[in-house]
This record gives structure tokens, sequence and C-alpha cells, in this order.
């Protein structure tokens, strides 16, 4: 396979063959918990496609070139995890000094994602898949697209389901939880589909 | 009868049973209650209406299932309103609230999307499912997000892969045979011929089969304007447009149009299911949207994916994805006016992407 197609089918298998949070159930707290309105989905889904585009091209570089020549890969969850925070921290500050109206579309969410697991499991991914760097990217850019489209799905349900008549017992996380799995069924539509490394 | 039946609602200890017999009375008897205040609606095209309707439409392509496999279809059908009815009348018990008709085409659709080989256990298994986790977890008729029928399908499907793709009867016999027409092309780039497609030749689940019964029913539907053109056109326009062109750069994988269109299920599901008012957008720009995607997501799943047929994941997919749609829409079509400075009343300020939450308190609680 040339490398562009490559590239596709990385990005293409991480939106939608392997979404992250319905494949892989990873980024499920901040999921059940922001997508009540498809404005605040929309806010926490792009902070979360720019931030797993960016720390998964810097943490292959940080795996590859300082983690594996010193032989410290063990070392690699404490590394990425300071990287993504340190990253979100730098970017917070540089967009809130340079850009007021981004900041404030993208402000509470930043620290908010420091801690999602999704983003975490980006990079970890990347590294069992030995993804190269343009890889890495399109595997970034791309998982947290299919995290942004899922949440922002769900605030679009959840906001025509505000006065669904929904058992007591299942209000709020519940049938958060039973519509998520519904959408991962169809999901499974997917496989097969240009899936790609190992 | 009826005094029966005053007798027995009179009865206090058969006081959680009232929905049950509210569907009696109004199976039985009909209703005569006018409304009493105004506005007077003059159509009475209410819920029951529709799924009549419906039914109606559904007729041929059962008929053809009873004649192409038998008694066999029957009782699936039967089972399958059995066991879909207990659990709307236990949550229709539960919430003291009448019985739904709309039950009436989920347990009648349920049944056609499956093979006629499936055990019958499979089929109380998956109306169950569909019912309860499609439908009456949202709150009962008219609130589902998901097509219950299709939630039941795509339940089994995943659930008893072994089962639910490996024996296909074919109709008119009892023959037993491996693969459907799609599956045959996805091994062999076989094409079934399209008369055997049309008129219920060529194996199939139960009620996708005879196709002409299906376009007719279709037809019906829109004609009495139950169900709505717009995405069963844009539906299966999208899969003629790009499996004609998938056809021309990648034959091996997509097949060619004609040859989609009337295999599988897509018939079945863009007149009957993709259409569903509930589940579908209800801005007009949505619906072209939902049925176009719908289109994509067909071809793409059964030219590329491990699965053979596309259309129930795809229906389920948009499912999914229509409130998302209508609000882009809404969103679109009703922007507040740009107003000049002066302190407009605007509902949502421009800039306030997200900052409902005020830009200091957003600050403060992360410091």
């Amino acid at each position: 396979m040339p490398e562009s197609m490559n590239l596709f089918a990385v990005f293409f298998s991480a939106v939608f063959t392997g979404n992250i949070l319905l494949t892989n159930y990873l980024g499920m707290c901040s999921f059940l918990g922001a997508s009540r309105e498809v404005k605040t989905a929309l806010g926490l889904g792009t902070a979360v496609v720019f931030v797993m585009a960016a720390t998964g091209a810097l943490n292959w570089l940080i795996y590859c070139l300082v983690l594996v020549p010193l032989d410290l890969v063990y070392l690699r969850f404490i590394v990425f995890i300071v990287v993504i925070a340190a990253f979100v921290q730098v970017v917070e500050m540089i967009i809130e000094r340079t850009s007021e109206r981004l900041h404030a579309a993208l402000g509470i969410f930043l620290p908010l994602i420091t801690v999602n697991c999704a983003i975490m499991g980006a990079s970890l991914f990347m590294v069992i898949r030995n993804y190269g760097l343009g890889e890495a990217f399109a595997y970034g850019t791309g998982s947290g697209l299919g995290w942004a489209l899922a949440i922002l799905a769900m605030a679009g349900i959840r906001q025509k389901m505000a006065k669904a008549r929904v058992p007591r017992g299942l209000e709020g996380a519940g049938i958060t939880l039973i519509i998520a799995g519904i959408m991962a069924l169809a999901f499974v539509g997917f496989n097969g589909m240009l899936s790609a490394g190992p | 009868m009826k005094p029966l039946l005053e007798k027995a609602r009179r009865n206090r200890f058969l006081k959680p049973m009232e929905p049950v017999f509210d569907a009696l009375e109004a199976a039985v008897f009909g209703s005569d209650a006018t409304t009493a205040g105004g506005p007077h609606c003059v159509d009475g095209l209410d819920i029951k209406r529709y799924m009549t309707v419906v039914i109606a439409g559904l007729t041929p392509a059962v008929l053809a299932a009873v004649w192409a496999f038998g008694v066999r279809s029957l009782a699936m059908i039967v089972v399958s309103y059995l066991f879909g009815g207990l659990v709307e009348v236990g949550f229709a018990m539960a919430r003291k609230k009448h019985i739904h008709e709309g039950f009436l085409v989920t347990g009648l659709i349920f049944p056609l999307t499956l093979p006629p080989t499936v055990p019958l256990w499979v089929v109380a298994v998956g109306v169950v499912v569909g019912t309860l986790f499609g439908k009456e977890m949202f709150g009962g008729t008219g609130r589902n997000i998901f097509n219950p029928a299709l939630v039941g399908r795509l339940f089994v499907t995943i659930a008893f892969p072994s089962i639910m793709s490996t024996a296909w009867q074919i109709p008119g016999s009892d023959a037993i045979t491996t693969a459907t027409p799609l599956g045959m092309y996805k091994t062999s780039q076989a094409v079934t011929a399209l008369t055997d497609l049309l008129v219920g030749r060529a194996t199939g689940s139960m009620g996708e089969v005879f196709r002409v019964g299906l376009i007719a029913g279709g037809l019906f539907v829109i004609w009495t304007r139950v169900s709505e053109w717009r995405i069963p056109l844009s539906y299966l326009g999208s899969v003629a447009i790009l499996s004609a062109a998938g056809h021309r750069f990648a034959p091996a994988r997509v097949a060619p149009p004609l040859f989609q269109l009337f295999a599988g299920g897509l018939m079945l599901g863009a007149f009957f299911m993709a259409t569903d008012p509930v589940t579908s957008p209800f801005t007009k720009a949505g619906k072209w949207v939902f049925g176009t995607m719908c289109g994509l997501l067909t071809v793409l799943i059964r030219g590329f994916s491990g699965y053979v047929e596309g259309v129930m994941f795809s229906i389920v997919i948009m499912n999914g994805l229509a409130p998302l749609i209508d609000h882009i829409v809404l969103k679109a079509t009703f922007r507040p006016r740009p107003r000049a400075k002066a302190g407009a009343p605007a509902p949502a300020p421009a800039h306030c992407g997200s900052c409902a939450c005020g830009r200091d308190g957003g600050r403060g609680g992360e410091r």
C-alpha cells in the first residue's frame, strides 16, 4: 500500500472502524458528563481533536527519540501523562494570551481533558501498533474526530430526549450508556473495513 | 362483552390491568369519543391510522413470505407479537398508560428482517431486546431514538452470528443454502438475475425477498402521505449513484447499481424503516442528508466491511445521528440575525460559543 493510502486507512479506521469511544470505550467519563448539550459537546470535542492530534505526534517523537535510545521504555506511562498535562497547560497559556475568543471556546475544556483516558489511550495504541510519525499524527487526529463525532451525536440525542419518560433508575448515566451501547453495536458494522496495522 | 368489560374495570384487584382493558375496548368496539374543546382536527390521522397504513403496505411482503417459506413464517410473526406484546403490556401497566399501536408495526417488521430459518427463541429474544432497550427504556412509542425492530435485529445478528447468517432457505422449497445474493457477490462477484430478485426467487430475509410487493407497498404508504418521499428517494438515489461510481473503480468490491438496489434489505429498509418519522430527522434538509448518508454507509459496509449487508447498520447509525442533523439544520436555518452592537437581547450572543460557564468561572474551577 502506498504511504498516503496507508495514512488514510489509519485515519479512517481511527474515526469509524476502531472508534476510540465506541469500540475501545475510552474517554467515557467526560463522554457521560459533558454530553448534555450540543454546545458543550462541541467545545469539548474540538479540544480533544486538537490535543489528541498534537500529543500523538509529540509523544511519538519523545518515545522514539528519547525513551527508546535511552532504554527507558518502561517510563512511558508517566512520561506520556506528563507530556499531555504540560502540553495542555502551555497551550492554554498561549491561547489565553493570543486569542481571547478561542480561549472562551476551549478554556474550561482544556484542563478537563488532561486526564481524559482516551488521549492517553491514543498515545499508547500508537506505540503498541508501531506507527510511524505520520501515522501517529493521522491516528491522533482520527481518534479525536471519532470521539468528537460520538459525543456530538450523543449530545444531540440527549437534547432531544430532555422530556422523555425514562424509567427513574435509568435517568442520566444509565440511559446514556444504553444509547452508547446501541451505537457501539451499530459501529460493529464497520468491522474489517480498512483495518490498519496489527 | 361490554358489560363484562365494565364489570372487570370496576374490580379493584384488576386495577393494574386497566391498559389491557383499554386496548381490548378500542380493538373490539372502537371509540365514539369526540374532542370536547377546540381546536377540532378535521383529519383523523392518528397513530392508529399511521400504523394501519404501514401494515397494509407490508401485507404483500407478508403474504409472499408465507407463500415462500411456509406456515413457519406465520409462527415467527406470532411469536414476535406475543413476546413483544408482553413487554409492551407490562410497561403500559407499570406506567399506567395506554398500550400504543406502534408495537403492531415493530412486531411485524422485526420477523420480516430475519432469515426464514432462525429458531423461534431467537425471534423472542430479539423482539424483547428491541422493544425493551430500543423503545421502552426511552419512554415508549414516539420517544425512541433508534428503530426498535432494528435494535433487536442488530442484537441477534451480533449475539448469534452463526444462526443468523449461515442457513438461508430457498423461497418456495425446503432447500437450504449458505449464500444470499449479496454474499455471492462478495465471494465470487456473481450477480443474481434481477427478475429473480424482484419476484422473490432469490434467498434473503423473510420479508425482503418479494421486492415488487415491497416497492408497491412502499409507494402506497408514500401515496397516503403516511411516510414521506424524501428519505427513500435520497437513500435509493445515493446507493445507485455511489455504487455506479464505486463499481467503476473497484468492481471486485462494489457491486453494480441495479443489483445493489434490488439485493438485500435495501427496499424494506428504505421504504419501511429509514422513513420512520420518530427516528429520522424532521427537517426537510435533514431528511435529504439522512437518506444520502444511509446510502453512503450502506454501499461502504456492503463493499468493504466484513459484513455482507449494511442496511441495518447504516440505518441505526444514522438514527443516532438524526437529532444532531436536525440540530445543525435548525441552527443554520434560524440563525439569530446579527445585530449591531446595541445590547441586543439575542438568546445566544455569537461569541458565547461555550462560555456560558463564564470565563472567570471556568478558570476559577481549574486553579
